[in-house]
């Protein structure tokens, strides 16, 4: 049911995700935050059960948190993150799966930034563009129409911008927030939201 | 009465000190020599072959280089039986590593590790100290090439040049003197080739007496670079290793005629 | 369980079981922590838990053999003078009101409340173990836990049973170092922090009521009577809720009820309220 959204652009990467939160026909909240920061350069666009997004994301940040505290402050590049979280969802999947579905982004000096798409079942792949949810169905076209090689940041916005759009035109669920966030050079960065996760 | 604490590891003597544990350290300072040095391209690691009898088949490639995964290897000072333990150990972590994160190893991180397992056997009851120390030698993209040293209590350090195993203290004086440090200026540091013939002159002055001639076939001398961005390990053959044997007496040579 | 796993002294397993059980020092023997609450002596407890027990909203709970507290209104939400928690006190089986009084709030302690809908058991036995965690933080720590800290206690209870068929919807209130906080627990783990929340068969007609009427700047006196009307709203709607409307306030200085008020009374109440209004 959530919808998360992610595209690449030169030197970093922009991620969207629906705020709402509910069960059975009742809608709870819509100003949830679905976008975690991993570390100071990565986070992580997780749609499913908010029992299994927060229980994997905790999960994923505090290690990744812990290596560094345990390894002088090394940091885990984008790759080595993605592959960590995709076998924690591998070894969980014979024992109780972790029900998310996952858009990981983070910068990298050398290979600036990238993206992978993760599913619950543990496959991987790393992509210039993708969604999670059945925001599939609605937005995959407009990134392939849409998304080129050396985008903009301002860009790659306005992509995510069309696809909110396109979910609030034609998808039948009410996903009225939508929080946007990105990553590059400088780190994790909130570009906008439609409800502040902070007022609650 | 000191010898009420000797057979323990795992017990202070009145002291503050863990006999077993320096005994190992001890046992090290006689065994084969190994001398590492970091160059500008790279890192050499050259050791001592000690030829025990000459009814003994010698070893195939090497006997005191060991890769570890792509991008490490160590020397091994000391029982060989115990350090064979040890490597399995380090192939293990760097293989599960590459595997958890699809990434290599951060070399300081196997060396911890290695030094971790070592340090366990310090101080848990019934165990005996590793006898051995290593050299290790390994390349990262966070700090470039590296080059560690451990010892049987677990621990380890960074140098540019050292020695470990017997005749140490004079290897180190020489390499103090001969290894210009990169404070003075960046090109000072040797490249592999000068590394190569430091390594040997050091080998030269702590196997002295021991032999009466450096010969190919006591020294193993080993070189880490990189070749197309992935890093080559290489253990000099006879004639290679003949050849800058040979480099390093005629320079001596002539040093002595000036 | 003892009995039905067999008394033969050939069985071994169930001895040191028993053993095990009967050794209240043996390490990590507490009532109710996670891995000592018994589960359904066959073959696979979470079938059955689904057959018999399944949750408020769980699918296929036609043929259950155990019939749950499911009918429910429960409401609380955070204003500029504390936290208003309001809930009614039907109690049904299927079609029969099997209670007209049920306590559907739960007080954990001075400054912790919890609301009930789902299962009652399964609701007041895990409510009171958080109580009982909170005590245990408190007399550890030397002051209170957070709300947020206790709300998570509970949400970590229910993420380790997910799957095992408890059922539980419960929002946490309180008011701690932060000042009034509220929280949104249910049986599959789910943990929200919210201004508004509610509970229970009849809450989508509470949250009409309390989404047009609310505002941040309510004053006690208003706040109590949106809390009270929304409940009425729901128990004259949903024939499952009704019976004795509790209200309860959190203030800085710990909760306080505010009152006990029967539903039908309130409609006969507001029926001349109308009525008057209407010839004025």
């Amino acid at each position: 049911m959530d919808t998360v959204v992610g595209v690449c652009y030169e030197g970093g990467v922009v991620i969207a995700a629906d705020q709402s939160n509910g069960r059975s026909i009742l809608t709870y909240q819509t100003n949830l935050d679905k976008i975690a920061k991993l570390s100071s350069h990565s986070m992580m666009g997780v749609s499913g059960p908010n029992c299994d997004l927060v229980n994997f994301t905790q999960y994923v940040a505090k290690n990744i948190n812990l290596y560094e505290l345990s390894n002088d402050g090394t940091k885990l590049s984008t790759k080595a993150q993605a592959n960590f979280a995709r076998g924690e969802l591998a070894t969980a999947l014979r024992k109780g799966p972790f029900q998310v579905n996952v858009l990981l982004a983070g910068y990298d000096d050398k290979t600036k930034g990238s993206l992978y798409h993760l599913d619950y079942m543990g496959a991987m792949q790393k992509v210039k563009y993708g969604a999670q949810g059945y925001a599939q169905y609605f937005v995959s076209s407009i990134f392939d129409k849409d998304c080129t090689e050396n985008m903009t940041e301002e860009d790659a916005v306005k992509i995510v911008e069309k696809c909110i759009k396109e979910i609030h035109t034609r998808f039948l669920m009410s996903q009225p927030n939508f929080i946007i966030k990105k990553v590059d050079k400088d780190g994790v960065k909130v570009l906008s939201f439609d409800a502040d996760p902070a007022d609650t | 009465m000191a010898r009420r604490y000797d057979s323990s590891t795992t017990t202070f003597s009145p002291e503050g000190r863990l006999h077993q544990v320096e005994y190992a350290i001890e046992a090290i300072n006689n065994a084969g020599t190994c001398v590492g040095i970091l160059a500008k391209d790279g890192i050499v690691m050259a050791s001592e072959r000690r030829i025990t009898s000459g009814l003994l088949a010698p070893a195939k490639v090497s006997e005191k280089t060991y890769q570890l995964c792509k991008h490490a290897a160590c020397n091994v000072a000391g029982l060989t039986a115990d350090a064979n333990i040890l490597i399995d150990q380090a192939r293990l972590r760097a293989g599960r590593y590459q595997y958890q994160y699809q990434e290599p190893i951060p070399v300081e991180q196997l060396v911890e590790y290695v030094c971790n397992y070592k340090q366990f056997y310090t101080q848990r009851g019934g165990l005996r100290p590793f006898g051995v120390a290593f050299l290790f030698a390994g390349y990262d993209e966070h700090h470039g090439f590296q080059l560690y040293q451990s010892d049987p209590s677990g621990n380890y350090s960074g140098w540019k040049a050292t020695v470990i195993g017997a005749n140490n203290q004079a290897g180190k004086s020489l390499l103090k003197t001969e290894y210009k440090t990169g404070e003075e200026a960046e090109e000072s540091i040797p490249d592999l080739q000068e590394a190569l013939k430091l390594a040997v002159k050091v080998l030269n002055k702590t196997m002295d007496g021991t032999t009466s001639a450096a010969a190919a076939e006591k020294m193993e001398l080993y070189t880490m670079s990189m070749e197309d961005g992935e890093c080559a390990h290489n253990i000099l053959n006879k004639v290679e290793a003949q050849k800058v044997i040979d480099a390093v007496e005629a320079e001596s040579a002539s040093a002595g005629d000036s | 369980m003892a009995a039905l796993i067999g008394n033969d002294i050939l069985d071994i397993g169930s001895r040191k079981a028993r053993r095990q059980r009967e050794d209240p020092m043996a390490p990590g023997f507490a009532f109710g922590a996670p891995g000592q609450f018994d589960i359904p002596n066959v073959a696979d407890p979470a079938a059955y838990c689904r057959s018999n027990f399944a949750s408020v909203c769980g699918t296929g709970d036609e043929d259950q053999s155990v019939k749950f507290m499911k009918g429910t209104t429960t409401l609380a939400f955070k204003f500029n003078g504390g936290v208003i928690v309001s809930v009614d006190s039907r109690s049904t089986m299927g079609a029969y009101i099997s209670s007209g009084t049920v306590k559907k709030v739960i007080e954990i302690n001075p400054f912790l409340l919890g609301t009930m809908a789902g299962g009652a058991a399964d609701c007041s036995f895990w409510e009171r173990n958080l109580g009982m965690e909170c005590r245990l933080y408190e007399l550890r720590n030397g002051r209170r836990i957070s709300v947020a800290g206790a709300s998570k206690l509970l949400a970590n209870v229910m993420s380790s049973y997910r799957g095992y068929g408890l059922s539980m919807g419960t929002m946490i209130a309180g008011w701690d170092e932060k000042g009034p906080q509220l929280y949104y627990v249910d049986d599959d783990g789910t943990r929200l922090k919210g201004k508004i929340f509610s509970v229970g068969s009849g809450s989508t007609y509470a949250y009409g009521v309390l989404d047009n009427y609310y505002r941040e700047d309510l004053t006690i006196e208003e706040a109590v009577d949106l809390g009270k009307r929304a409940i009425y709203h729901a128990a004259h709607r949903d024939a499952a809720s009704g019976g004795i409307n509790n209200l309860y306030h959190m203030t800085k200085d710990g909760f306080v009820k505010v009152h006990s008020i029967d539903v039908n009374d309130m409609h006969y109440q507001f029926a001349e309220e109308r009525a008057r209004a209407m010839q004025s």
